[in-house]
């Protein structure tokens, strides 16, 4: 798949990241997507830097949405700002799949999100959220 | 997945009938409406229903683990109404809350109503014919659509299966009909004090 800003999706990973290691994100991330995501450390490494705009283990739009859940999940066990994690989210989706698709796939979370309480249940969301985008 | 699943926890007040009824109207829910059901803490939301793009694959219930099995009950009916109403758009997730969002309140008031029917008219063999002593009583039905009334018989049949229980009768009796419909009028109260807009949309 083809970053459309890598620089801003860049900016998106190191914040969600939080205070996990590049390395400890890509373990976590292989973990949340129970293996579907095949992102190698190299790649992943590329893209939080802005270093590359090819990411090849992520092939299609459903890996990017994993993607998208996953990072989000990853930002709320950071303790990341809500503000941001949503904010971030929405940047990695759209610098994978560009606006027309991610402003589709974001508008249930920008629907959802004003009726969820607080960060637990915007977790259980994405985990759930996640969970339909798993493959069969 | 991140969150382990977590089971309900069973409330030593709650009957074997009302948890029994609970866990078939769960089994109703993922076989027969494809809706895979958890439990997770979710603070102040009770629940929420997230339906995948692709109308093939199981829509996700998120239960708030603090819900008691009568409220699951409330709310398995509930979320049945909402998927038969076809509200269960793809990628549009459905949130129960305490307060509801003014853009929703339609959606849930017409849940709410087809619920109320389900509920006593039984749409379904498996809604419907679950707690069959009761759902054809008149007069079980007046007793619980008056709040005072409804409690008055709650603690009446608690009060009741409590004895049961400490005398041994329920060894003679547990299978007669009479104890069967005792267990059942506890359980119909229970969901309907949990949910009062069963039985009338005022009192909801």
């Amino acid at each position: 798949m083809r970053i459309q800003d890598a620089e801003r999706v860049s900016r998106a990973v190191q914040t969600l990241r939080g205070r996990r290691s590049l390395d400890g994100l890509v373990d976590r991330l292989f973990d949340i997507t129970e293996g579907s995501l095949a992102l190698d450390r190299a790649t992943l490494h590329r893209i939080a830097r802005g270093q590359t705009r090819v990411a090849r283990a992520i092939d299609t739009p459903e890996d990017c949405i994993r993607l998208y859940f996953a990072l989000m999940i990853v930002g709320c066990e950071e303790d990341v700002p809500l503000a941001s994690v949503v904010e971030e989210g929405h940047a990695v989706l759209t610098g994978f799949v560009g606006e027309p698709l991610a402003a589709l796939i974001f508008r249930d979370l920008s629907a959802t999100l004003p009726k969820l309480r607080d960060r637990v249940a915007l977790k259980e969301y994405l985990e759930e959220g996640l969970r339909i985008w798993l493959p069969r | 997945m991140a969150t382990a699943m977590t089971r309900p926890v069973a409330v030593r007040s709650e009957s074997n009938t009302l948890r029994s009824f609970e866990l078939r109207l769960r089994t109703y829910l993922a076989e027969r409406l494809h809706v895979t059901t958890r439990f997770a803490p979710l603070g102040g939301t009770r629940a929420f229903l997230v339906s995948p793009a692709d109308r093939e694959r199981t829509k996700g219930l998120v239960i708030d683990e603090r819900m008691t099995a009568a409220e699951r009950v409330y709310l398995y009916v509930h979320v049945a109404a909402h998927i038969a109403l076809g509200h269960n758009i793809p990628m549009i997730t459905i949130v129960e809350a305490e307060a509801t969002e003014p853009a929703d309140e339609m959606k849930h008031e017409l849940a709410e109503r087809l619920a109320r029917s389900m509920w006593w008219r039984g749409s379904d063999a498996e809604v419907g014919g679950s707690l069959p002593a009761v759902r054809t009583s008149r007069l079980l039905r007046s007793l619980v659509s008056w709040r005072p009334t409804r409690a008055l018989l709650r603690w009446a049949l608690v009060a009741m299966r409590s004895a049961y229980y400490r005398t041994g009768v329920v060894r003679a009796l547990e299978r007669s009909r009479a104890t069967a419909w005792l267990a059942q009028a506890l359980c119909v109260a229970a969901v309907v004090s949990a949910a009062p807009q069963l039985v009338s949309a005022r009192e909801g």
